[in-house]
């Protein structure tokens, strides 16, 4: 069984993500469910220490997820994402393989009927999603997609890319030290680009101040035919 | 206001320093293009800093016995070879070598930052000269440094002219060329007229026992070489098995401190200044100085090499290139450390001055990994910062902030308590 993780953040900040994604699922004519009680993952729970507890929660949600008869996970948060896969591992034989949204849907690029978009994007690597999990070129082929779109790098990407000072549990300590590093992320952003395309909620969070932020599920399902 | 309040303030206060953001902003420009520049240029590098990274692992876990050989080979050479448990000892031997009421030169030496020996010495009535050009403004303002390699990165021009107008008592302008004239004058006599250098080390070579001292001003020749007596403040972990190997840190650290292809200068020191011109009879101190003391220090870190997880901060050149490439000490700087600075920094300042030093510091790091992918050694920072995290929570120091996010996770099962 193949189930959608949603994720905090998406659940209460950025839920337009998991509308995307859900649209996306559905155009493909895919089988998932969800979880009315989804829960924390347990990453920001891993990320400042209170490792007592972010083991507790991995292992309520692990029995959860085994009981339901879960095989395959995706999840559109690579906090998510690397939780659940990597660190829940460092404790756990997990019985079940976890998928960054770009991956599965990189998968079922034949499927995708895309409209043309006459815009210029750049790509943010999210941090938990390139560097901690080697995932960058995934989402790179998933804009290169979209006919028209016009992708230009920026400037430091990849492995090299700028964090968006909101992850490791910045933002809710030092909140004014996470927003500045995220400036400074958006002053080194080319101008001549439209908006920007991440695959985190955190980084669109974070980023969507000054300039518009989409989720690569966002961009997708903005131009599924 | 508890520790986190405190140095929330702290953090503010640096990001709404313009100058300092500005210093820093200009350092850190210049330091990457010069940088990829140097690397693109100097493929061989990618080479070297992975035979470097193979040195270091192999180099801490023999660092006793490579200790013991480079004790030895100082001695034989005539040195003298100390060896300091903490900063109290390495203090106190150094105090005692030097005396009081003498004039001490000093090149930059993290090491004795870490022990706080300026303020040591000069409590014992001792006149103590920084000379590196960066140390000794920052000891004009009665700063700390803020970067390893660049310790006024912080400081603009605008801000050193100030600084040396109330040092010469004329009005001084804001241009570079100018100010570094100002501190080579001043500091010229003082070279010569010293009781005492000391500078520190960034590699030894256990098989012959021979310092190298990298550096592009002079002010470390001078002061290792001027003086009667030169002292030599070291932690352990410099030391690597041999001469084949402490040139290999030495090609790869130039480039990744300062994105040059070699630094202006690099002095090998073995022995004290020595001849047998006159009828083969051997003789200390001719040019040179006439004693050497070498001063190895743990505080701290042989307790670290224990520790499987955060012994690879022991692997660590210094070369400081991850601050500069760190987002977060881009815009907070020196306020992102204690006595070191950066994630690798945080690491430092724990083993070297206690955990409780940076209980609140460690949070501003978002454990991104750029410092990771940027480090020459490939220094798997996040990784020893969230293990620091968890030893810290256990003791009992945690933000209010992430206590509240822990009890909405458990109490209404999302992090946002709604």
């Amino acid at each position: 069984m193949l189930l959608y993780w949603k994720g905090c953040m998406s659940r209460y900040r950025t839920k337009s993500i998991i509308e995307a994604v859900e649209k996306i699922l559905s155009y493909l004519n895919i089988n998932y469910i969800t979880l009315e009680d989804e829960g924390c993952c347990g990453s920001i729970l891993y990320r400042t220490g209170q490792i007592k507890d972010a083991i507790k929660i991995s292992e309520k949600n692990i029995e959860k997820l085994k009981s339901l008869g879960v095989r395959e996970i995706i999840t559109s948060c690579p906090g998510c994402f690397r939780t659940i896969s990597k660190d829940y591992s460092n404790y756990y034989d997990i019985p079940f393989k976890v998928y960054h949204f770009s991956q599965f849907l990189l998968k079922f690029k034949e499927k995708l009927k895309l409209k043309e978009l006459n815009a210029a994007v750049t790509y943010h690597d999210p941090c938990h999603l390139g560097r901690h999990m080697g995932v960058y070129e995934e989402p790179r082929e998933i804009i290169k997609l979209v006919p028209k779109l016009k992708f230009i790098e920026m400037k430091y990407n990849r492995n090299k890319a700028l964090c968006c000072g909101y992850g490791g549990g910045v933002r809710s300590v030092y909140p004014e030290v996470a927003i500045e590093v995220s400036n400074s992320l958006l002053s080194e952003i080319n101008n001549n680009i439209d908006f920007i395309v991440t695959s985190c909620p955190f980084c669109k969070y974070s980023l969507s101040n000054k300039i518009k932020v989409l989720d690569i599920s966002e961009l997708i399902a903005m131009v599924l035919e | 206001m508890d520790i986190f309040d405190l140095k929330k303030e702290e953090f503010i206060k640096w990001i709404n320093d313009e100058n300092r953001r500005k210093g820093i902003s200009r350092a850190v420009s210049s330091y990457v293009i010069a940088k990829e520049n140097v690397l693109s240029k100097m493929p061989e590098l990618e080479r070297i800093r992975k035979e470097v990274r193979k040195i270091k692992e192999k180099s801490i876990d023999n660092i006793f016995e490579l200790l013991k050989m480079a004790m030895e080979k100082i001695e034989e050479s005539h040195g003298n070879a100390y060896f300091a448990k903490n900063s109290i000892e390495a203090r106190k031997i150094i105090s005692d070598i030097i005396g009081e009421n003498k004039l001490v030169i000093k090149s930059k030496s993290l090491t004795s930052e870490e022990i706080e020996l300026n303020e040591f010495l000069e409590e014992h009535g001792n006149k103590v000269f920084e000379t590196d050009l960066g140390e000794f403004i920052i000891q004009l303002r009665k700063e700390r440094p803020t970067h390893i390699i660049n310790p006024s990165v912080h400081v603009p021009r605008e801000e050193v002219a100030k600084t040396f107008s109330k040092l010469i008592g004329r009005e001084v302008k804001p241009e570079i060329k100018e100010l570094v004239k100002i501190a080579r004058e001043y500091l010229r006599d003082k070279f010569f007229k010293a009781d005492v250098g000391i500078t520190g080390a960034n590699v030894i070579a256990a098989n012959t026992g021979t310092l190298f001292i990298i550096e592009n001003e002079g002010n470390a020749r001078f002061v290792s070489n001027a003086p009667p007596i030169h002292i030599c403040i070291v932690g352990i972990e410099k030391i690597v098995p041999n001469l084949e190997d402490a040139f290999k840190i030495v090609q790869i650290l130039p480039p990744y401190a300062t994105g040059i292809p070699m630094s202006a200068y690099v002095s090998m020191i073995t022995s004290p200044s020595r001849t047998a011109d006159i009828e083969k009879t051997l003789v200390y101190g001719v040019h040179g100085p006439k004693e050497l003391h070498v001063v190895f220090l743990d505080n701290g870190r042989s307790e670290v090499i224990k520790d499987p997880i955060l012994k690879e901060a022991l692997y660590c050149i210094k070369c400081g290139g991850c601050m500069y490439e760190c987002p977060v000490y881009r815009v907070v700087g020196g306020s992102f450390g204690y006595n070191y600075f950066g994630g690798i920094g945080i690491i430092w300042s724990a083993f070297t001055s206690g955990m409780e030093k940076i209980a609140a510091i460690i949070d501003v790091c978002t454990k991104c990994g750029r410092c990771k992918e940027l480090c020459p050694l490939e220094i798997d920072v996040p990784k020893m910062i969230e293990y620091l995290k968890i030893k810290l929570v256990e003791k009992g120091y945690i933000s209010k902030r992430h206590r509240e996010i822990r009890d909405n996770i458990i109490n209404k099962n999302n992090p946002f308590g709604e």
